[in-house]
């Protein structure tokens, strides 16, 4: 016999679904609009908003089962780690908005050198992947693979932001332009924070999994 | 309770605490704990209820024993205080060592010393029923000899105050303690335990026949009691262990399966057993 509150897990399990999809979408399509030069601000603004209502409806759903039900163990960790997703894959949201609202007011950016905020894009397309599978398969593992890919990822952002501070920078030829340099460290920095995210998820598929954090956080 | 004057008949050191266990532990190890259990089993005829149980009880804490009807939680608080073998064909076998002292070596254990030690609370609310509040609270004192009138008065009123009812009957210790209600009724039962002033309180579901208000006073009664002694209650609210209990033993078909804090017992069990059940994905 079903429990009650199955059905309740279902459907939060449902929603963290839906909004796994829909972060992943955001944050490539804006990538690809960053890589393309397409302008979708308004679509990825309803998708980060769609995103915010269904984490509020997370939140909503995860404390009625709580009040109604009293869960424990498993059903008790993986309520609260739906709650911290949830905050994540809004997040995804926010910061693909953020994407693409650097491209709507630099302008065209068309001549810039792209090469660091691609390779980075191409590794946070990974971590997001992978934890959307660490989501899918609970696997437990995959929040130490997601914290060394964060490593390369934060390297390169601080290597860049290095970069572009040494006076040498002034003869580099992909420093000339502002728009250049300030739309990359912008999308770097949201590249970044989506990086950190995603092993928040793992680290939450590990917390529901063993009951413990991961060892890296 | 810890202000209160001790009577004649004092239990707190009626047998020295011994050397050695008989199972080989020193005392050292086992008086880190106020209760430890020690490979036992127990039989009502030939059906065993118990099987193997081994469990330490710290001084100071609530510890709750959960699980389905007929895992032997009761079974297991009645050989505590020695109320197991007063049921006919029923037997326990293994030890329970109190302070030390295996209270089954009948050799140096009274077992009427044992039940004054380990007060119990029952699941219905049993008080004496052609008894005042008063007569129901002072009943153990005269029974076991205390003759002094002053400090029968002073017990019972200290008793009433920590079981919380003393401000509710204070106006009306003449009166029968049939008549208050279930939840008054049940804190009379356990002022009638406090009066003998037990190291430890047994509670077999104290809050089954009570209304959610008188079963949250039964909680914090816990939470306060548990400051000067040591509660075992059994209880089949999972939300109730988790409220009041430090530690939680999970019992299933007479086995001890899982022990340890409460806070991990229900956030992160280590027995898949007790993780379903607990869920309420069996029981």
């Amino acid at each position: 016999m079903t429990r009650l509150l199955d059905l309740g897990l279902d459907r939060i399990h449902n929603i963290i679904m839906d909004m796994a999809k829909l972060s992943e979408s955001s944050v490539l399509t804006a990538l690809g609009s960053y890589e393309e030069g397409t302008r979708i601000k308004s679509q990825i603004f309803d998708w980060s908003e769609k995103l915010r209502t269904l984490q509020e409806e997370v939140a909503d759903l995860a404390i009625e089962l709580i009040a109604r039900f009293q869960p424990v163990a498993t059903d008790l960790r993986f309520i609260r780690s739906c709650m911290e997703i949830s905050y994540g894959f809004s997040r995804f949201g926010r910061y693909a908005y953020d994407i693409v609202d650097v491209l709507e007011t630099m302008g065209s950016i068309s001549d810039c050198d792209k090469s660091t905020v691609l390779e980075m894009a191409g590794t946070v397309r990974e971590m997001i992947q992978l934890s959307l599978h660490a989501l899918r398969s609970r696997d437990k593992d995959a929040a130490e693979k997601l914290y060394q890919m964060d490593d390369t990822v934060d390297a390169l952002y601080r290597k860049y932001l290095r970069e572009i501070i040494t006076p040498q920078s002034q003869q580099d030829k992909r420093f000339s332009d502002p728009r250049c340099y300030v739309s990359a460290l912008l999308i770097l920095r949201y590249l970044e924070r989506i990086s950190d995210h995603a092993c928040y998820i793992g680290d939450s598929v590990h917390y529901i999994r063993t009951g413990t954090s991961s060892p890296r956080r | 309770m810890g202000s209160k004057e001790s009577f004649s008949i004092n239990n707190s050191r009626v047998v020295e605490p011994l050397q050695d266990n008989a199972d080989g532990k020193s005392s050292a190890t086992v008086k880190q704990y106020k209760v430890s259990i020690r490979n036992l089993d127990a039989w009502y005829g030939s059906k065993q209820a118990l099987k193997n149980i081994n469990l330490d009880v710290k001084a100071n804490t609530a510890t709750a024993f959960i699980g389905p009807s007929g895992c032997g939680k009761t079974t297991l608080i009645r050989c505590l205080n020695r109320m197991h073998e007063m049921t006919p064909g029923a037997g326990a076998r293994g030890q329970v060592i109190l302070d030390g002292i295996n209270i089954y070596d009948n050799k140096t254990v009274d077992p009427v010393i044992i039940k004054r030690r380990i007060g119990m609370v029952f699941q219905k609310p049993n008080p004496f029923p052609t008894m005042s509040i008063y007569d129901n609270v002072a009943a153990g004192l005269k029974l076991n000899g205390v003759k002094n009138k002053r400090l029968i008065n002073d017990i019972v009123k200290e008793s009433l105050e920590d079981a919380v009812l003393w401000d509710e009957v204070k106006n009306e210790l003449d009166k029968p303690g049939m008549g208050l209600s279930g939840g008054q009724q049940q804190r009379l039962c356990i002022a009638r335990a406090l009066a003998m002033q037990p190291e430890i309180l047994l509670m077999d579901e104290p809050t089954s026949a009570l209304d959610p208000t008188a079963s949250s006073k039964i909680e914090e009664l816990v939470y306060n009691l548990k400051k000067n002694l040591t509660i075992i209650i059994v209880t089949h609210n999972m939300q109730q262990a988790a409220r009041v209990s430090d530690y939680a033993a999970f019992m299933y078909l007479g086995e001890l399966i899982e022990y340890g804090p409460t806070n991990q017992i229900f956030k992160n069990p280590q027995k898949e057993l007790t993780e379903r059940y607990i869920s309420g994905k069996f029981g």
